[in-house]
């Protein structure tokens, strides 16, 4: 290469210095940069895509656009593992530039994911069923969009018992973790008001997939209905279990916190006899947000969406009402912003907590179809009512959410 | 009381369908020296070839002959196709192939029957309870107990009692010795582990209706097989059959009184039992 040459090509790389590197870091700066955590492998590598789907819809509708700026999605495998998760994280805020993060799925892994999102100062929005997040690791930077357990727990069990008003004797089967447990607690104590007597309670490891010899401990216990508190195949395998050992559709089975469709559509008609649904939310939902949200969504994929998708796109929704409530970027001004926050969304009206951070919303409760009356192939159950009840005082553990 | 031997019932049906899979598993684990990562997804493969068989033409009976031939036939292919051709490559090599193959397996379950799992009902002449006595008990799992319990018991039968099956069995204990005596060791290892993909099949097939399908239920099993395979000691047969009883029964047993252990349990007890025992109940090496 001549001497000539090379001072070219340093002439052009100087040019490009000054003109070529400013308006690539300005368009970094412009940009802002959304991380959704969403599991591609480990437990709930069958929930990631679907995450994914509804999170990309929310983005979608507005065109990648917030505040006249793009919107860079990017999404990582948090692999259903806390650890994986935790440093995925902290790679998309110190590589990427994310400030805002939607996920994980597990409850579990969310809470480690909490953690790194107090430590790096980013918004984080998640939703799932430990009550911690919004209990006793509540901090500024991380939301809970799904229901808190107490109100789950409190729809279920009143509409259950406003239908069945006899059952009084109940058998659990609870995952083995903390959304089990805080779902558990909660039953327990909504249950006394009705008088209910808890003859077993049972707690299964998370992915246990032989449920034959819990099944057989709640037959042995003759309960008047049997309440799981588990999610995703735990639910399937226990549901399709109860129904093999004959327990449904004799007895009712209430499945506490489901996935709703995700979940239903692994089980046939005959299994889904006398099963009655908690979720966070279910596609029939007579709400604008879900008819037009569910039309679009079965438009895309073929079928309608269940509580991940939904969760995903609700969330995401969430985030970007909160850039829109704040007119700003930065992370504490839509942190600020969401703090109290009401939205209309797909699952109706909706309030962020500013104390502790947890989504005021109604939780729905259904009752699975009998065959012959199902109108179409996913016209699983009939939405038999809802509730909004928040967590009483006296049981909140978030007492101070504190600083930035 | 009742209840105790209503757990030690189940756990019997459960360990049955443990000592199948163990039983595949340890043969093809014996004779090609090598634990068979693929196992898994052909017991998946097994399942959903039931349903998908039985949809079709309607017959559950008629499924449950043709699935596991299938799962027989895939697994010679694979033999043919890809493990023949990695013995003078050494014991890594097949290793990492059947590894890969897993992989390929359980992502193709997903190409081609969807990611999302769904339910098989039993026949209907199998479905609800029989009153025992002293406990209600699936109609289907006591077939299922019997079926796998005939299963083992004719495997046993063709390797100890048949010509075919002592030289199967020579071959898991020296094959070079067996190669020596003008025996086609090549075609051994086919028929060994089409026979192992068989009973992985089967295996596969009976469970459909009680656990239905997903494509993780592959791996799910595996576990379970390779645990009863260690516990057992390599390559022993009967020792796969007592293993799988063994665990099935302590992970009822254990359900019964402290369900948060039922899954830990199954490698506590495999601890244990290698602690005392280094080269499994039966194992010699």
């Amino acid at each position: 290469m001549s001497r000539s040459s090379r001072r070219h090509i340093l002439k052009a790389g100087g040019a490009m210095a000054v003109l070529g590197f400013p308006a690539i870091v300005r368009a970094q700066a412009k940009e802002i940069v959304i991380l959704g955590l969403w599991d591609q492998t480990g437990a709930f590598a069958d929930v990631g895509p679907i995450n994914d789907r509804g999170m990309r819809m929310a983005l979608e509708e507005r065109g990648m656009m917030i505040l006249g700026r793009p919107v860079k999605y990017i999404t990582r495998d948090g692999a259903t593992q806390a650890g994986t998760s935790t440093r995925r994280v902290e790679e998309a805020v110190d590589g990427d530039g994310a400030k805002f993060v939607v996920g994980p799925w597990s409850s579990g892994v969310a809470l480690a994911v909490s953690e790194v999102a107090k430590r790096k100062k980013v918004v984080h929005l998640f939703s799932g069923g430990t009550e911690d997040i919004s209990g006793a690791r509540c901090h500024r930077y991380s939301f809970q969009w799904a229901a808190s357990p107490y109100t789950a727990a409190k729809t279920v069990v009143d509409s259950f018992m406003e239908a069945n008003p006899k059952a009084k004797r109940w058998h659990l089967l609870v995952a083995d973790y903390a959304f089990g447990w805080s779902v558990e607690k909660y039953i327990k104590e909504v249950g006394k008001a009705h008088g209910l007597e808890f003859v077993g309670a049972d707690r299964h490891p998370l992915g246990e997939r032989e449920f034959s010899n819990y099944v057989q401990k709640a037959a042995a216990n003759r309960p008047d209905a049997v309440a799981m508190i588990n999610f995703g195949g735990d639910a399937v395998s226990g549901a399709r279990e109860m129904f093999n050992f004959g327990l449904t559709p004799k007895v009712p089975l209430i499945m506490t916190w489901s996935s709703g469709v995700e979940e239903l559509v692994q089980l046939s008609p005959e299994i889904r006899q006398n099963v009655w649904v908690g979720s966070n939310f279910y596609y029939t939902a007579d709400t604008p947000g879900a008819k037009a949200f569910v039309k679009n969504y079965q438009a895309k994929f073929g079928n309608p969406p269940g509580y991940a998708p939904s969760a995903a796109y609700s969330m995401t929704r969430l985030l970007l009402a909160g850039f829109d409530k704040a007119g700003s970027a930065e992370v504490q001004d839509v942190v600020k912003a969401l703090e109290g926050i009401e939205i209309n969304d797909i699952v109706g009206p909706m309030r962020m907590d500013a104390a502790t951070h947890q989504n005021i919303r109604p939780y729905f409760f259904m009752r699975c179809k009998q065959k012959g009356a199902m109108k179409h192939e996913t016209d699983f159950a009939d939405i038999i009512s809802t509730g909004d009840a928040p967590l009483p005082k006296e049981y909140a553990a978030c007492k101070d959410i504190g600083g930035f | 009381m009742s209840f105790v031997a209503a757990q030690i019932l189940n756990g019997i049906a459960t360990g049955m369908l443990y000592a199948l899979m163990g039983l595949g598993l340890s043969l093809v684990t014996g004779i090609l020296n090598i634990p068979n990562f693929a196992h898994g997804a052909l017991f998946a493969i097994g399942a959903y070839l039931l349903a998908t068989v039985a949809v079709a033409i309607g017959n559950f009976w008629i499924a449950l002959l043709i699935a596991p031939v299938g799962v027989a036939l895939l697994g010679l292919a694979i033999e043919y196709a890809g493990i023949r051709r990695l013995y003078a490559a050494g014991h890594d090599y097949q290793l990492l192939f059947t590894f890969g193959l897993a992989l390929i397996l359980s992502e193709s379950i997903i190409l081609i029957w969807g990611p999302i799992g769904s339910s098989y009902l039993p026949p209907a002449i199998l479905r609800g309870g029989a009153d025992l006595g002293f406990t209600m008990y699936p109609k289907y799992r006591l077939f299922v107990m019997m079926a796998a319990g005939v299963l083992v018991f004719a495997t046993w039968l063709f390797l100890e009692k048949t010509r075919y099956g002592a030289i199967m069995r020579a071959g898991i204990e020296n094959k070079e010795m067996v190669s020596l005596l003008g025996i086609d060791i090549q075609k051994l290892f086919t028929v060994a582990f089409g026979l192992g993909a068989w009973l992985a099949g089967i295996a596969g097939a009976l469970t459909a209706p009680i656990r239905g399908l997903n494509p993780g239920m592959g791996p799910d099993m595996l576990g379970i097989a390779f645990v009863v395979v260690a516990l057992g000691g390599l390559g022993n047969l009967l020792g796969a059959i007592a293993a799988g009883l063994i665990i099935g029964v302590a992970q009822a047993l254990v359900a019964a009184y402290w369900t948060e252990a039922s899954t830990v349990v199954i490698y506590a007890v495999m601890a244990v039992i290698l602690l005392v025992r280094p080269q499994g109940l039966f194992g010699i090496r």
